[in-house]
């Protein structure tokens, strides 16, 4: 865990921030739809989900496991906190807790299956991606109050509107938390116990383990933490989503697994940031918007966002060589 | 052949009318068939719907529960998580068959991939009946009959309550004018029918007026448009078909964006409840959308109902959309499979779709098929 010093051309997030400034320039340049303040808005507005859960899920990453019950847990929190609203009036900012309290309880399932039963996170992961969605499907289609209805103040939370219809202005506050909330658990994971003993427990269990580090239990915490994030994209999805389908959800954790695999954190463990995360979603984010715009269809837009991830993971596989060989 | 029974039991005499106010299809009563039907014995029904995702398939259950209700029958729901998990419907349909049922209802998620269940419901003479998705292909006679909206006549219903509104428009334009289509995919045999019903019956309204039309984007629409006389750059109206990679309000949102934002975009449908509720999520930072096309704002059509489309509608985000009746289709679906289950000869049930807007959206005839 020696921190070396590195030129910042060297680093994976500056190139992936270079990445997402050329895909801007790129899809801006094809399209002058895309240019608009508008588009902007909408690319904004439906990636704090993405990009909440991909916080989320670098922590468990980084330890050298996943969580593959972001996606459908996210949906499952959003339908249940819906159907509280709306079938027994329960106020939108205890809905909002619903979520949340649901997302720390995942995690801590997770968490124990993983960290202190030993299972694979994969498996452990993938099972109660099952049981969230089939919770979820218990539930009927639920939208969340709309702007203009009683509780429709929480649309506020990630974006301001002044004003009613055409001639509102509307401000995408929702990225001034985020971005608090990346730096915030930036420093978290670099300057905090908690955060050391994450990268420490991705880098080498066992060493951890014998250097006196309660291995238990952090482990258990990187997946409560994970929920956490979960349940506030819960939150964000049920803001940007006109209804709230049952049953969907799985292949929403791709796109924030994906994110943070291009921002640089190690498929292997042991090392990641939350800065790399947050431009990595930008650039699934952008392709996801951008693509459409210049025309492409949808199998094209999949395809290159596959052979990105490629391209993103090769790079995290050259560079680690390269270290190995210093 | 069908049943004539003099006995003026069976339908309520409000529901056959209220299948004559304004439905797609003029059709003869379908019910007639029906009239007079008991049940021989009470029997139990396995009915496979696509999933309980939507309050689609809840409004065709109380559909059900209602014609169970009037004929003595009891019936069983059961559909897998969502849409798409084809296999597990075809799990679900095998372990009913097994069960050797009387009759089986069937909305197949995937048309193609139950034909050997249907294979086996000949050989064990378990009748079947499709509701809502028919199986076109489907192994000689094992489905009885079918309950379906005619989708094609559904989606052409959007464009001729479309044109009206966006005649005047076209007429004038200077420049080439875009009429949106999203898809929420090209696999489905009602999204297919339903979308190209649309995309049809726009090219020979906007011909009829001695405009030149083309179809650009989603490669199946494209090929199945018929009638589309000339290039896409040179065309007067282009018709703009976009399909999203999976079936999210957030991808058909993206992709409604990308057309509504274009300046020369003057009217968009969305074929199904997701659709149509992405392009009101794309609205929702746009505000593009409205009723007065005169004054540039974009004409918005959704299919399917739903709180948030029932309620772009009657604020005139949307200018109107088309239901289906999943009630009556549910409701038929039991009544034909009772008729069959009886040992009598049951025909084809097409339900109409409805066209519905502020005005007429609170209309008995209409509002029962607003599910929420």
């Amino acid at each position: 865990m020696t921190k070396k010093k590195k030129s910042i051309l060297s680093d994976q997030r500056f190139i992936v921030l270079l990445v997402v400034i050329a895909l801007t320039a790129v899809f801006s340049a094809m399209s002058k739809e895309f240019r608009q303040y508008n588009t902007m808005l909408s690319l904004l507005d439906f990636s704090y989900y993405d990009l909440l859960m991909a916080i989320g899920v670098t922590f468990p990453i980084i330890t050298g496991g996943v969580d593959l019950s972001i996606g459908t847990g996210m949906v499952c929190y959003a339908l249940i906190g819906g159907s509280m609203i709306r079938n027994h009036n329960v106020p939108v900012v205890v809905a909002m807790l619903i979520c949340v309290v649901l997302g720390l309880i995942i995690g801590a399932v997770n968490g124990v299956l993983i960290g202190v039963m030993n299972l694979p996170p994969f498996l452990a992961t993938l099972c109660t991606c099952m049981i969230t969605r089939g919770l979820g499907s218990l539930y009927s289609a639920t939208p969340w109050p709309g702007l203009t209805q009683e509780g429709g103040w929480f649309h506020s939370i990630f974006k301001l509107t002044v004003g009613t219809g055409r001639s509102a202005d509307r401000y995408p506050i929702g990225f001034l938390w985020m971005i608090l909330l990346v730096l915030l658990m930036e420093y978290v994971l670099n300057h905090t116990k908690f955060g050391r003993y994450t990268i420490a427990i991705g880098s080498n269990k066992e060493a951890a383990a014998l250097s006196g580090i309660n291995v238990k239990f952090y482990h258990v915490m990187v997946y409560v933490v994970c929920g956490l994030f979960v349940g506030l994209a819960a939150i964000a999805y049920a803001a940007v989503t006109p209804t709230v389908q049952p049953g969907t959800g799985a292949g929403l954790e791709m796109d924030a697994i994906g994110g943070a695999f291009v921002g640089g954190v190690a498929a292997s463990g042991g090392y990641g940031s939350i800065l790399g995360t947050f431009v990595g979603i930008y650039v699934i984010m952008l392709l996801k918007t951008g693509l459409p715009y210049i025309g492409l269809q949808a199998n094209w837009q999949q395809i290159i966002t596959g052979i990105v991830l490629i391209v993103a993971v090769l790079i995290d596989i050259v560079k680690e060589k390269k270290a190995n060989s210093l | 052949m069908t049943i004539k029974k003099v006995i003026a039991l069976g339908l309520s005499a409000a529901m056959v009318a209220g299948m004559t106010v304004t439905p797609v299809l003029a059709a003869e009563d379908p019910a007639a068939q029906f009239e007079g039907l008991k049940a021989n014995e009470a029997y139990e029904f396995p009915m496979m719907v696509k999933s309980f995702q939507s309050t689609y398939w809840q409004a065709a259950v109380e559909g059900m529960q209602k014609a169970a209700d009037e004929l003595g029958v009891t019936f069983k729901a059961q559909g897998p998580n969502s849409e798409s998990d084809i296999a597990d419907q075809v799990n679900m349909i095998n372990t009913a068959i097994a069960a050797k049922p009387v009759g089986m209802g069937l909305a197949a998620c995937d048309t193609s991939s139950v034909t050997e269940a249907l294979e086996k419901c000949v050989a064990d003479g378990i009748p079947v009946v499709t509701f809502d998705t028919g199986v076109a292909d489907a192994p000689e006679g094992s489905v009885v009959a079918e309950v379906v909206t005619d989708n094609a006549q559904a989606g052409a219903v959007a464009a001729e309550n479309m044109y009206p509104a966006i005649k005047d428009v076209i007429a004038n334009a200077e420049g080439q004018v875009i009429i949106g289509e999203i898809n929420q995919d090209a696999t489905a045999q009602n999204i297919q029918l339903r979308g190209a019903g649309f995309i049809n019956k726009m090219i020979e309204l906007v011909k009829a007026d001695g405009k030149t039309v083309a179809v650009t984007g989603n490669e199946f629409y494209v090929n199945a448009a018929e009638g589309a006389d000339a290039e896409e750059k040179d065309a007067d109206v282009l018709i703009q078909v976009a399909v999203p990679a999976q079936t999210t309000v957030e991808l058909c949102s993206t992709e409604a964006q990308a057309i509504l934002s274009k300046e020369n975009c003057i009217a968009v449908f969305g074929s199904n409840q997701v659709a149509a509720e992405g392009v009101i999520a794309a609205n929702s930072n746009l505000n593009v959308l409205g009723s007065d096309a005169a004054n540039g704002d974009v004409i918005g059509v959704g299919f399917d109902a739903g709180s948030i489309i029932k309620a772009a509608v009657a604020d005139g985000t949307f200018l109107g959309a088309v239901t289906q009746s999943p009630l009556m289709m549910g409701y038929y679906a039991i009544y034909a499979l009772t008729a069959a289950a009886n040992g009598d000869e049951v025909e084809d049930v097409p339900t109409a779709g409805y066209w519905y807007n502020a005005e007429n959206m609170e209309d008995e005839s209409i509002a029962p098929n607003l599910y929420d």
